[in-house]
């Protein structure tokens, strides 16, 4: 088993519309992770991200406001996982109910050092 | 003191093996200062530069990172700082700034 990162993509600003729908979303994320705990595929759980930031660039260091990509392909958390291959990691992240929400998932291997 | 990620941005392509182990002493520096200074929460991971997007409704699998070659995400850091100015700030001894890169500083949601 290799360590993977899944990046959920997601407009930052607008989710979802009503705190019912907010509510059924969450459900759906609780059931999922709990379903890759039991399958022993979840290694850690990430944090959720502000749509805010700053971003720091080149050798000028400079300092702007507002994170790098555009709203909608916005890195808003993250989870680590573990899986057999990268092919198997996609596999699993489809279980995901951002799909449903219009965002997507970006998976990562872990570099081994 | 706030928690912030530090999302790192390579600014080009991937690096070599050679050019990797040329950074990684700076890099292993300025890891050592925040953490010293009680600024590291959670070290991170570095990511490879293969991966694969999963998209939409349908679930479609592609390949590649998401993003062009120098907007790609390569690691990222668990930050404690003051505010958000502060994380910019600590942001800037970040060793990936001098090959063009750059850190991306979020806030932690408060939950």
């Amino acid at each position: 088993m290799s360590e993977y990162v899944y990046l959920f993509r997601f407009r930052g600003v607008d989710g979802p519309a009503s705190p019912q729908e907010f509510q059924a979303v969450g459900q759906k994320w609780m059931k999922w992770l709990q379903e890759m705990t039991d399958n022993g595929h979840l290694k850690a759980r990430g944090q959720r991200l502000e749509p805010t930031g700053k971003l720091v660039r080149g050798k000028q260091k400079t300092v702007t406001d507002g994170p790098f990509a555009e709203a909608k392909d916005l890195v808003g958390s993250y989870m680590l996982i573990e899986a057999e291959d990268l092919d198997q990691a996609a596999e699993l992240s489809k279980g995901c109910p951002i799909f449903e929400s219009g965002g997507f998932v970006e998976i990562r291997p872990v570099m081994k050092m | 003191m706030n928690e912030f990620m530090f999302l790192y941005h390579n600014g080009g392509p991937p690096l070599s093996p050679r050019e990797m182990q040329a950074v990684m002493p700076k890099w292993l520096a300025w890891m050592k200062e925040l953490t010293d200074n009680g600024h590291v929460k959670d070290p991170g991971q570095p990511l490879g530069p293969a991966g694969k997007v999963v998209r939409g409704k349908q679930k479609t699998v592609t390949d590649g990172p998401f993003a062009e070659a120098k907007d790609v995400i390569n690691g990222f850091t668990l930050i404690l700082a003051k505010d958000l100015a502060e994380a910019a700030e600590l942001a800037k001894g970040c060793p990936m700034l001098e090959g063009g890169g750059a850190v991306e500083v979020r806030p932690v949601m408060k939950m």
